[in-house]
């Protein structure tokens, strides 16, 4: 009954009722459209970044993150590998060693990291092989073939089947030396890893550093960043029982979760802005329709409706149009977000300075049900709340008086 | 032509990296050499300059042995190191087999690395100065970057003891503003006769990163010296690294082929 007479109210003034609904639906549009944007770039941002090298999540010896020494070390990695691509959500798990060193060609040389790599499974890994423009990549069966990244091979003027000269420092304590073949020049785009990373094969890098049969790390990789973050509690677990840890995503890309997180804080203050405003707006309309109708309402406490009942039924008028406005909002934001999401949204003018995040040219909302109802929830509570306010004036209300008004 | 292989072969067992390490260790820790009572006013650059010159002379050549002690392991290096002035040091290590024959070379601020089986000579990049030098807890900034300690710092003395007869005085160097330098500030005890008792290296934010202390004071080639020196990490409890000098000439003659990258690759003697 209360319902009907709410609903019914609504639709004796169309116009500022179809106003009142436009400017919900449009808040509502932005939030879930902006919301799918942000976090499908976020998504993206990390998955490209984590996927040209680190891996979605990485097995590490305790401390590693911290301060990267080949010392320390992981053992039987290749057992520890097929055991973490059992559990659900990992697909690929690739042993890497690691270490600062310096390479050089005649007078010519640079500090890089050595990365000792196993190409069948670094292939499920990273996509960094994909990214080799010259050459080739390693093969399984490579024993002194190195790639660089196309920084390096430049600063260090070597080609193709050039010799580069390897030196840092064995686990034993000895020297390492190499020289090595170079196979492949690879550009991912990202300048830390074109400038600084090389990979050799990690048998011959086990060799080398005298380390036996073990590896530093082991790369884990899934079907999406989420699934294998579902997994970390079970990686975990496994870790453990070898004295060892998992780092996330967030530990492998730290600078990328800082500018994420400064990112995310920024737009929330316009998205707070945002459904302020539009309360505002909301609530402003109600207590001047509260005003006009003083008249209905005298009228309804005359014939003995409770003032409390009138509050409930303007409440319930006030959430009705929040609920509409929102649900229209709801599936506008949305039909974007998924039309979007198919077809991308072109940033090429920025496109140097997204890649540096790994990220392409073009950019995919993508509709979650966080991004669809967050905006929208919030939106729907704070105006359910403020229409609260009304009460008290409709209390205060004298039936002859009210009646009087014009 | 066989003699000059033989001798090649001699020599590039020789090289060590190692060596290089314990000499700017030595030398930053300003060994001391026997002038006693060299009258030091309480000047402490002077008494830094008095150190340095007492640890190096105008020349030396001295035979070390390097432990570098981790919790889990144990090494023992033995290196021949040489050098001339502030500015050139030559560093071969000898012992054992695996090590033998890696050298270091520095002339002013640049670094060379010889590595016996490459048969090849490496030019250390800046970025790699701050690593290890043969896996010791000594960095390759110990040995090209040594003098730094006189020359881009500004020096002040802040406390005065005595012990065993000497009076030893606390020098706290500061970086000079804008100095290219690795450490934020060391503090040097230095004896009145100019010997190096104790450095600490503080990092940018004024904690201490690492500790060298003299173990042994005994007289070697004619002064007194600092002959057992260790450094020890601040962070890494159970790691040191000490440089026990075991002979030692001074103020010799030293041809000029010594210091260059010719005989770093193909020793001469």
């Amino acid at each position: 009954m209360l319902f009907a007479t709410a609903w019914r109210n609504l639709w004796r003034q169309p116009t500022r009722t179809g106003l009142s609904l436009l400017s919900m639906a449009f808040a509502a549009a932005l939030l879930v459209f902006m919301l799918s944007f942000q976090l499908g770039v976020y998504d993206t941002m990390k998955a490209n970044a984590l996927r040209i090298f680190d891996g979605f999540a990485q097995i590490q010896p305790p401390g590693y993150a911290d301060d990267p020494d080949v010392r320390k070390t992981i053992a039987a990695p290749d057992q520890l590998a097929s055991r973490a691509t059992e559990i659900a959500g990992v697909t690929a798990a690739a042993p890497r060693a690691t270490s600062y060193v310096i390479l050089a060609n005649g007078e010519l040389s640079y500090g890089a990291a050595i990365e000792g790599v196993e190409p069948d499974q670094e292939r499920h890994v990273s996509t960094l092989a994909a990214t080799v423009h010259q050459g080739r990549y390693l093969r399984q069966d490579d024993a002194d073939a190195i790639v660089l990244g196309d920084a390096l091979a430049r600063n260090l003027k070597v080609s193709l089947g050039d010799n580069v000269t390897l030196l840092g420092s064995a686990i034993d304590g000895t020297i390492a030396a190499d020289s090595l073949k170079l196979v492949g020049i690879f550009h991912t785009g990202i300048n830390q890893l074109d400038r600084q990373i090389a990979e050799m094969p990690l048998g011959r890098f086990r060799q080398t550093f005298a380390m036996g049969d073990k590896a530093n790390v082991i790369a884990l990789a899934g079907p999406t960043l989420a699934a294998v973050n579902a997994a970390l509690p079970a990686l975990a677990s496994l870790a453990r029982t070898k004295g060892l840890t998992v780092e996330d995503w967030g530990v492998l890309q730290p600078a990328l979760k800082q500018a994420i997180t400064l990112d995310f804080s920024t737009s929330m203050l316009w998205y707070v802005s945002l459904v302020v405003v539009v309360v505002f707006i909301i609530l402003n309309t109600l207590l001047m329709s509260v005003l006009e109708r003083t008249r209905e309402f005298g009228m309804l406490l005359a014939i003995g409706m409770r003032s409390g009942l009138i509050g409930r039924m303007l409440w319930i008028e006030l959430v009705l149009l929040a609920v509409i406005g929102n649900a229209i909002g709801i599936a506008i934001g949305a039909a974007f977000a998924l039309w979007f999401g198919q077809y991308g949204i072109a940033f090429g003018a920025i496109e140097g300075l997204m890649a540096q995040w790994g990220l392409p040219g073009r950019l995919y909302p993508t509709l979650s049900l966080t991004s669809a109802l967050a905006g929208p929830v919030v939106i729907v509570l704070s105006v359910a709340f403020a229409g609260l306010i009304p009460f008290r004036r409709i209390r205060r209300l004298e039936p002859v008086v009210a009646m009087g008004v014009a | 032509m066989t003699d000059n292989a033989t001798a090649n072969q001699a020599h590039s067992r020789r090289i060590d990296l190692r060596l290089l390490a314990v000499l700017a260790a030595l030398c930053l820790i300003g060994v001391a050499i026997g002038t006693p009572d060299v009258a030091v006013a309480a000047d402490a650059t002077a008494l830094l300059r008095v150190a340095f010159d007492n640890w190096r002379a105008k020349s030396s050549e001295t035979t070390l042995t390097m432990t570098i002690h981790r919790p889990s392991w144990e090494r023992h290096l033995t290196m021949t190191a040489w050098t001339h002035g502030d500015n050139e040091a030559l560093v071969r290590f000898t012992a054992p087999a695996k090590d033998a024959g890696n050298a270091t070379l520095k002339l002013r601020n640049q670094t060379w690395i010889y590595n016996p089986k490459l048969n090849q000579v490496v030019k250390l990049p800046a970025s790699m100065l701050a690593q290890s030098w043969m896996g010791s807890d000594f960095s390759y900034n110990d040995l090209s970057k040594a003098e730094d300690v006189l020359t881009e710092y500004t020096h002040k003395i802040i406390d005065t003891a005595t012990s065993g007869g000497h009076t030893v005085y606390t020098i706290e160097a500061i970086p000079k503003p804008g100095a290219p330098v690795v450490w934020g500030k060391q503090e040097a005890k230095v004896r009145d006769d100019g010997i190096f008792v104790e450095e600490i290296f503080f990092d940018q934010d004024m904690k201490p990163v690492r500790k060298m202390t003299t173990d042994k004071i005994a007289p070697l080639g004619g002064r007194a010296y600092p002959v057992v020196l260790t450094m020890r990490p601040t962070n890494k409890p159970g790691q040191w690294t000490r440089i026990n000098t075991t002979s030692g000439k001074f103020n010799i003659a030293l041809p000029a082929y010594i210091f260059t990258q010719s005989n770093l690759q193909n020793p001469r003697d």
